[in-house]
């Protein structure tokens, strides 16, 4: 029995960092309709920023997080501005090449850089844990939740509590009306979409503690928020929080239970069975589709 | 059509050419480098060729394509190696075993639309990179399988591969090709252009989606086999690697969506390109970047793909010779009778042709048609009125199955069709048209009308997509309609009131006994309503029975007999027009306070 409980700790630890991880990509698809195809290769990209900034400052990865967002907000928004903006109403298989093509310019442009061996980020507390009951709490994965924790809160703070928060959630329930409403729909897309970067620049600072990474990880990456966007209902940012706690844990029972050379399944298994069964995901709003498009 | 444009006799010879060298160049060149570059492109070919059938054809965008060339590679190592048979005769196993995973895994992932598609087809193809690499006891996990060498003798050096694969690409483009020219290949372009309005003109999707899965698997199964048997040696990564369903879909970007030869033009690109980045960089990160800086360079400056821009320079071209379709006028001269299938019955009056009981609906919270009882007696002109927001709308999806009720039963002619597919509705002789007119936009109107399908076979599929009979009854009706001079034109060309013409004469092609009309004289100015309305009694004088949802008063009482009004989604009162207008219940749901749409959304 402790043995489960303990599984689901540190599945529900893991969670927490995969729900910063996939909110930005469900946040981008909720509001603009487009898979970015490259968030993964983008959260890979902020890890090794911070693996640099760790290796020649010694900053704590965690910490470094406050470097690497805005700096991958500001790559957001050279992205959007240069090239997402354009395919913005193109059907999906053009956002899914573009974006995809992005994916390999970035993992082009690491392999160049650091080289294609696994890197790890490894601060003094990386190997360390401390026992609440008979229960073991591994002290990197517990900083990096928190500090997963409190940022999503930060986000969740932004989209309900501000005017520009509310631009988002509008355009992303109806463009056209927000449009008519005097929302530029076109800036709050680039904003959307550089605050969807963003998020993987904490996002990938906090996992680069957790596991070591790759020029072409980011395959996996994607695999794995994709898998719990679509869990939880695409576009929705609970949705992708609960998603990504039931992600984590699954991966984890996988991995005690079954074998670690399946974990890598069962994101696919998640989306066979939930697109299937229940396409909208957890929490995904359930659209008419009668309403004849025009 | 009759003539060969200068272009495509052009583009014919250039076309001939260069299949003719292909064919030629090992018999004179021993370059291994290059054959071994072209047999590249043939795989690309094939793979691009396939992936345009389901995703240019029927607009289904998967990023799994590669997963039957790793299919078909692992059948061939596998059975060439416990079986010790020639890896050529496995060829056809490899085929054979990529159409019957893309028959099984098409009717579970062929139910998702969309982004949602795509998603599944990359974890299908995923998973089973996985099971591959996890399946050490069949495929030999990581270290993969080592396939026998070539029997035959070692100055013949790539050849026999460079000729089998090039003959799979002319497979492929005959394929291709075959499809476009029958019924299979039109019903999966309607599938493209409008899935829902595909299914209401009596097209069996399902059935057709998942053969268009096959008929994209098939092939690339074997180009996976003979792939393997090339390389000798097969891993997981190598033999299921994404990247080479992306090199598919860019091919056809590249080349053209939906043509026949765009794919394998695209797909020569593509690997010239590749190894021009290989030749320069080498396999280093780099070329990873430059690849994928020329992909992303692709989509956002040539969408449209090569065939289709040069196509367009060419249209535009010889268009500026022909006066524009808003400068063309629509027909208003007389029209001669049509064969219909003759009215069942001598006294009309007297049957049910459609009868709704207690039919219900509900969308969250709202009702949006509640306990819902109606009929329509065979030969009349029946109108469907109601305030906005009443379930007219709803009840015509309810009916023709666009949308499931939660309850309640629907009959046709004496047979229940709440349960059965749209397509089936329509062919026991059901029909609709759209209140905002859903035409399968990038066919002509020609095709359009010839789209719909009266009943589903097999042997259907193969029949000629624009055939003899066919096309002279759908000019027949394009002439009844007054829109047979736009036959060649396409269908999003067209304005709004001539697209109400052509949709109706387009579910006229299944000859249906009802038809359901949603608001025909909406957003069209007085001459065409005049017209529509004259056309209306002209078919219900031949035996067609109508159900008319209409909010122009004075129309509905000129045409319609009995009227049904509805209510928050439940009939209020029947009668003839002149009853109708004077019932007090019916004033007040359209004019009364207590009857305010905001009521009835929140009741």
């Amino acid at each position: 029995m402790t043995h489960a409980i303990q599984t689901i700790v540190l599945g529900l630890l893991l969670g927490g960092v995969y729900a910063l991880a996939a909110s930005g990509l469900t946040l981008v698809f909720g509001v603009m309709n487009i898979i970015n195809v490259a968030h993964g290769a983008l959260l890979i990209l902020a890890a090794y920023f911070t693996f640099a900034i760790w290796t020649h400052t010694g900053i704590d990865p965690i910490v470094s997080a406050l470097i690497t967002t805005p700096v991958m907000f500001a790559l957001g928004w050279v992205l959007y501005q240069t090239t997402i903006h354009r395919i913005r109403n193109a059907p999906p298989s053009m956002s899914v090449l573009l974006t995809f093509a992005i994916a390999l310019i970035i993992e082009g442009v690491i392999g160049r850089i650091w080289k294609g061996v696994y890197r790890s980020v490894t601060p003094s507390y990386f190997n360390e844990s401390f026992k609440v009951g008979s229960i073991y709490v591994p002290t990197a994965r517990l900083y990096a939740c928190l500090a997963a924790a409190v940022i999503l809160v930060l986000l969740w703070l932004l989209l309900t509590r501000t005017w520009a928060g509310r631009a988002i959630r509008a355009a992303s329930q109806n463009a056209q009306g927000a449009m008519l409403m005097g929302i530029d729909v076109g800036s709050v897309a680039a904003l959307t979409f550089a605050i969807g970067v963003a998020t993987t620049g904490a996002g990938g600072s906090l996992i680069s503690v957790l596991y070591p990474f790759f020029p072409a990880s980011h395959y996996q990456w994607i695999s794995r928020l994709l898998g719990i966007i679509v869990l939880g209902g695409m576009g929705s940012l609970p949705g992708a929080v609960l998603g990504a706690l039931m992600m984590g844990v699954a991966e984890n029972l996988t991995s005690t239970y079954i074998s670690v050379r399946w974990v890598t399944a069962v994101p696919y298994v998640v989306i066979f069975v939930v697109l299937l069964l229940r396409p909208r995901g957890l929490l995904g709003a359930r659209t008419r589709e009668d309403v004849v498009p025009v | 059509m009759t003539r060969v444009a200068p272009e495509r006799l052009l583009f014919g010879v250039a076309l001939a050419a260069f299949f003719g060298w292909l064919i030629a160049y090992p018999l004179y060149s021993h370059n291994q480098y290059w054959q071994t570059v072209f047999f590249i492109a043939f795989l690309f070919a094939v793979t691009a060729s396939g992936w345009n059938i389901i995703s240019g054809y029927a607009g289904y965008v998967s990023l799994g394509q590669s997963a039957f060339v790793g299919l078909g590679g692992y059948t061939t190592g596998i059975v060439a190696t416990r079986a010790h048979i020639n890896p050529w005769w496995t060829l056809p196993i490899s085929a054979a075993v990529a159409g019957l995973v893309a028959a099984l895994v098409g009717v579970v992932i062929m139910r998702t639309r969309g982004h949602s598609f795509v998603i599944i087809t990359i974890a299908f193809l995923l998973i089973l990179q996985l099971t591959a690499l996890n399946w050490n006891a069949l495929t030999g996990g990581s270290t993969g399988t080592t396939l026998p060498l070539t029997p035959y003798p070692r100055e013949w050096l790539y050849t026999p591969f460079y000729y089998v694969m090039l003959g799979l690409v002319l497979l492929s483009v005959l394929m291709t090709w075959a499809i476009r020219r029958t019924k299979f290949g039109t019903g999966l372009i309607a599938i493209r252009e409008d899935e829902d309005k595909a299914r209401a003109v009596g097209i069996n999707t399902p059935v057709y989606k998942v053969l268009g899965f096959v008929a994209s698997a098939l092939l690339i199964g074997a180009a996976g086999g003979t792939y393997a048997y090339f390389l000798t040696f097969i891993d997981p990564s190598g033999m299921f690697n994404i990247l080479y369903s992306v090199y598919a879909v860019l091919a056809v970007l590249l080349g053209g969506r939906a043509t026949i030869w765009g794919p394998v033009l695209g797909a020569f690109v593509i690997e010239l390109l590749r190894e021009e980045t290989n030749v320069h960089f080498g396999a280093t990160p780099l070329n990873i970047a430059i690849f994928g800086a020329l992909m992303a360079a692709v989509v956002l400056f040539l969408p449209r793909g090569i065939l289709p821009t040069i196509g367009g320079w060419i249209a535009t071209r010889s268009a500026r010779l022909v006066p524009g379709v808003a400068e063309a006028a629509i027909d208003l001269r007389p029209s001669g009778a049509l064969p219909m299938r003759a009215a069942a019955s001598s006294s009309p009056a007297e049957k049910v042709l459609l009868e709704v009981k207690g039919l219900r609906k509900r969308f969250g919270g709202v009702r949006a048609v509640d306990d819902l009882s109606l009929y329509v007696r065979e030969g009349t002109i029946t109108g469907l009125i109601g305030p906005n927001g009443s379930g007219k709308t709803t009840a015509f999806n309810l009916i023709d199955g666009m949308m499931r009720p939660d309850g309640g039963e629907v009959w046709l002619d004496g047979r229940r069709i709440d349960r059965l597919a749209p397509w089936s509705r329509a062919h026991l002789g059901l029909a609709r048209t759209f209140q905002i007119t859903r035409l399968f936009r990038q066919m002509t109107v020609l095709e359009n009308v010839v789209a719909p399908l009266r009943s589903f076979s097999v042997r259907q599929l193969a029949a000629g997509a624009v055939g003899g009979h066919e096309v002279q009854r759908a000019e027949e009706l394009l002439d009844f309609v007054g829109m047979l001079r736009f036959a060649h034109t396409p269908a999003a060309a067209l304005s709004f009131g001539q697209q109400k013409l052509v949709e109706l004469a387009q579910v006229l092609m299944l000859d249906p006994k009802l038809i359901l009309l949603d608001e025909p004289a909406g957003g069209i100015n007085p001459t065409l309503i005049e017209r529509l309305v004259e056309k209306i009694r002209e078919l219900n004088a031949m035996g067609k029975t109508f159900l008319v949802v209409e909010h122009n008063m004075p129309l509905v009482a000129d045409l319609c007999d009995p009227v049904i009004v509805l209510a928050r989604g439940t009939r209020i009162a029947a009668g003839p027009a002149l009853e109708i207008q004077r019932d007090p219940l019916v004033l007040d749901a359209y004019l009364g306070e207590g009857w305010t749409v905001e009521e009835a959304v929140t009741a």
